[in-house]
């Protein structure tokens, strides 16, 4: 690739929501580019576009000074574009060769032998190694990226979109990450980088674009500019996040002992935690994603198998309580997975108010529905957090996902709960919701409850949270008290450097 | 001995028509389209193949005739469940319930006369033979080897994925559901073949077996072809043996044809093989 | 979609063109014959019977988000099982025991495919197949063997000692209108159902499972067990159908003694989506429907035209609801 790629005012909309409007991108050939943005900034609408999954309302695109127009992504594959996106495209049942291969195979009729020649080679350039006939399934995390890296050298991709390719990797496999895409970039390929982490862009990045509100807001050389300059551009005004004023738990809420929890997989996943939380106190719960932080929740909410220790809630033993005990006895879960585990999207809100507070007061008399104090509820938990809809009885689908996040969060929190467990509680929220989720958590723990929150946002965790505590490789590890709130210390514990 | 040669036999004669439409069940499910229906597009087939042979005389103008309706009661499937969103489920029953009526309507004294005479050509048995065990060794092959096979395991696998790659998922659907429509059109052709006439209902449920096998051989064309071959050899000692003792011990016929159900129960249980499902088995 | 929908109705009148059938008077032989008299009445009601007990089944699956294809099986192995508690038990007793027989042979039947839907992950589509086809195999072998009655020709068993006579039976212009309790009961059983399901606590459970089984199972809602209960429940009102239609209608048991109730029970839920009432209605379609068959082939029509009726019914419905949700997110 010798010239520029060129999108040029490009806007999309999406029923009544503008997603990108006039949005200009220029990326110079043998660069990384960084793409930066909050959540719901325009980021991926903006490389969907570029990766012909999307056709936008307005705007041209130029590829090598010609104008293009993408209907399918195979025109963009056609065109030497190539894209990784955040949870990978591999397909477990097929093997890593027939993976390499999909979509970009030689011919109609397969030769594996070649294929393998070829594979070994592009693998060799990268300093990868893989065993070409096993199947994908078996792949670490780590590897897929490697592999989907792979991909888009079998398709001789020049233009690469990688979209937080970091997001599920630990630092050392990220730097990893970062030095085979310079050595692409030295061979001539031209890389954008969808990320939210601004380290990644100091480093590593020649060039960054920031989006805000489906709009550029600018666009120079990395070395122009500094951190402080690119939050602020990303966010619109000067962080003025400053670090909340710590409390100190009171009596013990929730105790574990050498707790090992096992995995879907039947792996043990958390190796014999040890740990309590507080009332009163609002703990991060940091470390890179599939640390045991998963199977830590399902364990305290009764639905993951317990393998040994003991785990305490207010004194009473909850080894084999069940999920409905729990919640009766007052734990709340704002859950992973949104979509899939905390809303029935095909519900009105006010029929997903009482989802796991169905049994108890004042939703349920008995074994009757109290329809009239659960339309109450519901309104009391929309207005908490502002949750945008039409009225209580809008259908959970019509909402967008940070209004739905609003909403859970909402629920999690009505009626005096004794423990939240709260994962990722801000996903999908922009600043000022993320400011009030962590601020009604943080009255709820003075109101007396514990709160542990799981982030990936190490940042994020500093700035609102008592304390911190840290899971790598399945183990629960508290930073030294001198050290309890230092940023390097803890991000060494998460990579088991410490 | 002579006996248990020609028991064998007759286990492999039921099952082929039983191993084409199971094929026919393969390539649809493997690119992720529940295929309840496969009853349906066989009944088609053999009433339509028996009307063209009829009124042209032409037993290979019946098998075309007859493949030909089936790939239309296919497509059916592929409309409703790709285009329009249906659910894979209510479609199969749909099209099942719809063939009934069908050539029901077709087999009525309105038509009778003019194309379901008493004297069927039809294409030779051997045929058929020959393709119940070549097909199976021909999808192995394809799935394992071509650019068209891992793109059906992809789709099957993950659509949304495999759209990321720059394949047409929907287009890989409808020439999977061809395939099935052109394999149960042979097993309803077969059918006719045996029998040398068209009558109603006349595939008896071989559809519903040929899904138990498909399940009981993991959604792979070899063990699933043996699967359908084991079945019918229950159905064998039925006949072969009708009202005597089998191995000394003397059992209700219903029991016999009971057993692919009973089997199929069990695997379904996972108490003999792990359930493999395709991942994106009735998904979008 | 509205081109599907013209397209189906465009083929019903080519085909009954074809067989020189006015659409018109096919249509109205259809109503004459279901709806024009008190006999006619009489028929579709008892048709529909059924259809309430069988519907209703599939319904409650539905809710817990299964599919029950198996409602024949279950409606053949009550049926079968009612039939040989009142061929033994006379009176209102035996209408009691052969009710339970019904209800618990349904549910019953219904176990496996539930048990391996909650606990193995198996799709109880297919296992609901496998046991309807088994069911067939049981029954036709009772009824040709240990409970055949030996005095009659075909395979049947002998009479029940009780049958349940017409609440109601009246002369009506000329021709004789019945009733009968199980009708109502039905109605009443899919009322009740109705009000449990919007109005307690366990029917928020049996919703929620359907709609979002993971969102439930951390709401605390015991998944598998609501499962596993819904699909017994499922079965039971299936063999409870069953049991009514032999002491009610048929008064014995026989080979091939369900013309596909079980099937069309599968329609007429689909055809009531989301709203429990609205069974009831799409009963009387079914209902009609079936009485309407023999009117139909007076005129010549083949009798495969119906189930064509069926099949195109449900499909133009099923496009409106029961749509693939997975990618309409996009």
């Amino acid at each position: 690739m010798n010239q520029p790629i060129r999108m040029v005012g490009i806007s999309k909309r999406f029923g009544s929501v503008q997603a990108l409007q006039g949005v200009d991108l220029k990326v110079e050939p043998g660069t990384l580019h960084a793409l930066v943005g909050e959540n719901g900034a325009g980021k991926s609408t903006l490389m969907k576009v570029l990766y012909g999954q999307l056709q936008p309302d307005e705007g041209t695109l130029e590829i090598e000074g010609t104008l293009r127009r993408f209907a399918h992504s195979r025109d963009a594959i056609a065109a030497q574009i190539g894209m990784v996106s955040q949870h990978y495209s591999i397909i477990p049942e097929l093997t890593c060769l027939e993976n390499l291969m999909l979509g970009a195979e030689p011919g109609a009729w397969l030769e594996p032998r070649s294929a393998t020649e070829r594979a070994s080679t592009l693998a060799d350039r990268m300093g990868f190694r893989f065993d070409w006939n096993e199947p994908a399934s078996k792949l670490s995390t780590a590897a897929a990226q490697k592999l989907e890296i792979l991909k888009l050298l079998w398709r001789e991709s020049r233009l690469m979109i990688l979209d937080e390719p970091t997001a599920m990797l630990s630092p050392a496999d990220s730097d990893a990450l970062y030095a085979s895409l310079h050595r692409l970039a030295a061979e001539g390929a031209t890389v954008i980088v969808v990320t939210h982490r601004l380290p990644e862009v100091m480093d590593h990045c020649r060039d960054v674009t920031v989006l805000r509100g489906g709009k550029r807001v600018s666009s120079f050389p990395v070395a122009e500019t500094d951190p402080r300059q690119l939050s602020e551009a990303i966010i619109g005004r000067s962080m003025i996040e400053t670090q909340v004023e710590v409390r100190v738990g009171r009596e013990p809420m929730l105790v574990m002992r050498d707790l090992r929890i096992q995995g879907d997989r039947g792996q043990e996943a958390v190796k014999g935690a040890t740990g309590e939380l507080r009332v009163g106190e609002v703990v991060g719960l940091a470390g890179v994603d599939g640390s045991g932080q998963h199977e830590l929740f399902q364990a305290i909410t009764g639905h993951a198998k317990i393998l040994g220790g003991t785990l305490d809630f207010l004194g009473q033993s909850i080894l084999v309580a069940s999920p409905r005990q729990i919640l009766e006895m007052g734990v709340r879960l704002i859950p992973e997975d949104r979509h899939a585990e905390g809303v029935v999207e095909d519900w009105t809100l006010e029929e997903n108010s009482s989802l796991g507070l169905h049994r108890l007061a004042p939703f349920a008399q008995g074994s009757r529905v109290n329809i009239r104090a659960r339309s109450e509820e519901t309104q009391k938990m929309i207005d908490r957090f502002q949750t945008k809809c039409r009225d209580r009885y809008s259908l959970m689908r019509s909402l967008s996902g940070g209004n739905q996040q609003r909403f859970v969060a909402a629920r999690a929190l009505a009626h005096q709960p004794k423990l939240v467990l709260a994962f990722q509680p801000t996903r999908g929220l922009d600043i000022e919701g993320t400011r009030q989720v962590y601020a009604a958590l943080r009255d709820q723990a003075q109101a007396g409850s514990s709160v542990l929150v799981v982030s990936f946002d190490l940042d994020e965790l500093l700035i609102h949270c008592d304390r911190i505590l840290v899971m790598e490789h399945g183990r629960l590890l508290e930073p030294p008290a001198d050290l309890a709130r230092d940023r390097q210390a803890i991000g060494a514990l998460m990579v088991g450097a410490a | 001995m002579a006996d248990f040669v020609q028991f064998l036999g007759l286990a492999f004669v039921l099952g082929v028509p039983v191993v084409l439409a199971a094929m026919g069940g393969l390539t649809s499910e493997r690119s992720g389209v529940m295929n309840i229906g496969l009853e349906g597009k066989m009944l088609f087939g053999a009433c339509v193949t028996a009307m063209v042979a009829t009124s042209t005389q032409n037993a290979w103008l019946g098998l075309v005739g007859g493949i030909g309706a089936a790939i239309l009661a296919s497509l059916l499937h592929g409309v409703l469940t790709q285009v329009y969103r249906m659910d894979h489920v209510i479609s199969g029953m749909s099209i099942n319930i719809l063939a009934w009526g069908g050539t029901s309507y077709l087999y009525s004294p309105h038509f009778t006369d003019r194309a379901f005479g008493s004297t069927i050509p039809v294409v030779p048995r051997e045929v058929f033979y020959l393709l119940a065990v070549a097909i199976p060794a021909v999808i192995w092959v394809y799935l394992k080897r071509t650019r068209g096979g891992i793109r059906l395991m992809a789709v099957g696998n993950d659509p949304e994925k495999s759209r990321q790659m720059g394949i047409d998922p929907i287009r890989v659907r409808f020439m999977a559901l061809v395939a099935t429509g052109v394999f149960c059109g042979l097993a309803g052709a077969m059918i006719v073949s045996n029998t040398g006439r068209f009558s109603e209902g006349m595939t008896s449920g071989r559809g519903f077996i040929a899904l138990a096998a498909l399940i009981i051989g993991g959604w792979r064309p070899v063990p699933t072809m043996i699967a359908c071959f084991a079945f019918m050899l229950f159905q064998a000692l039925q006949i072969q043996f009708q009202g005597q003792a089998i191995f000394g011990v003397m059992l209700p016929n219903e029991l016999w044809l009971s057993m692919p159900y009973l089997v199929t129960l069990l695997a379904l249980a996972g108490l003999i093989s792990k359930n493999s499902v395709p991942a994106g088995l009735g998904k979008a | 979609m509205i081109f599907l929908i013209l397209g189906c109705f465009a083929l019903v009148v080519v085909l009954l063109q074809i067989i020189g059938v006015a659409p018109g008077e096919a249509v109205q032989a259809m109503v004459r014959g279901s709806l024009g008299t008190a006999r006619g009445w009489s028929g579709t009601l008892r048709e529909m019977t059924p259809l309430l007990f069988a519907g209703l089944a599939v319904y409650v699956g539905l809710r817990a988000g299964l599919f029950n294809i198996g409602a024949e099986g279950q409606f053949v192995v009550g049926a079968c099982a009612s039939a040989v508690v009142a061929i033994h038990v006379p009176g209102v007793l035996g209408w009691i025991l052969s009710g339970i027989a019904g209800l618990i042979a349904g549910a019953l039947w219904a176990f496996p495919a539930g048990w391996i839907k909650a606990y193995r992950g198996g799709h109880e589509v297919v296992s609901t197949i496998m046991l309807n086809f088994m069911a067939l195999q049981l029954t036709s072998y009772l009824v040709l063997g240990p409970i055949r009655d030996p005095s009659k020709d075909d395979a049947t068993t002998p009479d029940v000692l009780s049958p349940m006579r017409p609440l109601l039976e009246t002369q009506f212009d000329g021709s004789s209108f019945r009733l009968h309790a199980a009708w109502l009961i039905g109605i009443l059983l899919i009322l009740g159902f109705g009000w449990w399901l919007k109005k307690t606590v366990q029917g928020y459970e049996l919703n929620a499972t359907g709609a979002n089984p993971k969102a439930a199972q951390m709401a605390g809602v015991p998944v598998p067990k609501v499962t596993l209960l819904a699909m017994c429940a499922s079965g039971a009102f299936a063999g409870l159908g069953g049991a009514f239609h032999v002491l009610a209608y048929e008064q014995r048991f026989y080979n091939d003694f369900s013309p596909g109730y079980g099937y069309n029970a599968l329609g007429v839920a689909l055809l009531a989506g989301g709203s429990p009432w609205a069974l009831i209605p799409a009963a009387l379609i079914f209902g009609i429907l079936g009485q309407s068959a023999s009117s139909l082939q007076i005129m010549e029509v083949p009798k495969g035209m119906t189930s064509i009726l069926l099949g195109l019914l449900i499909i133009g419905f099923a496009v409106f609801r029961y749509r693939n949700r997975e990618v309409n997110r996009g």
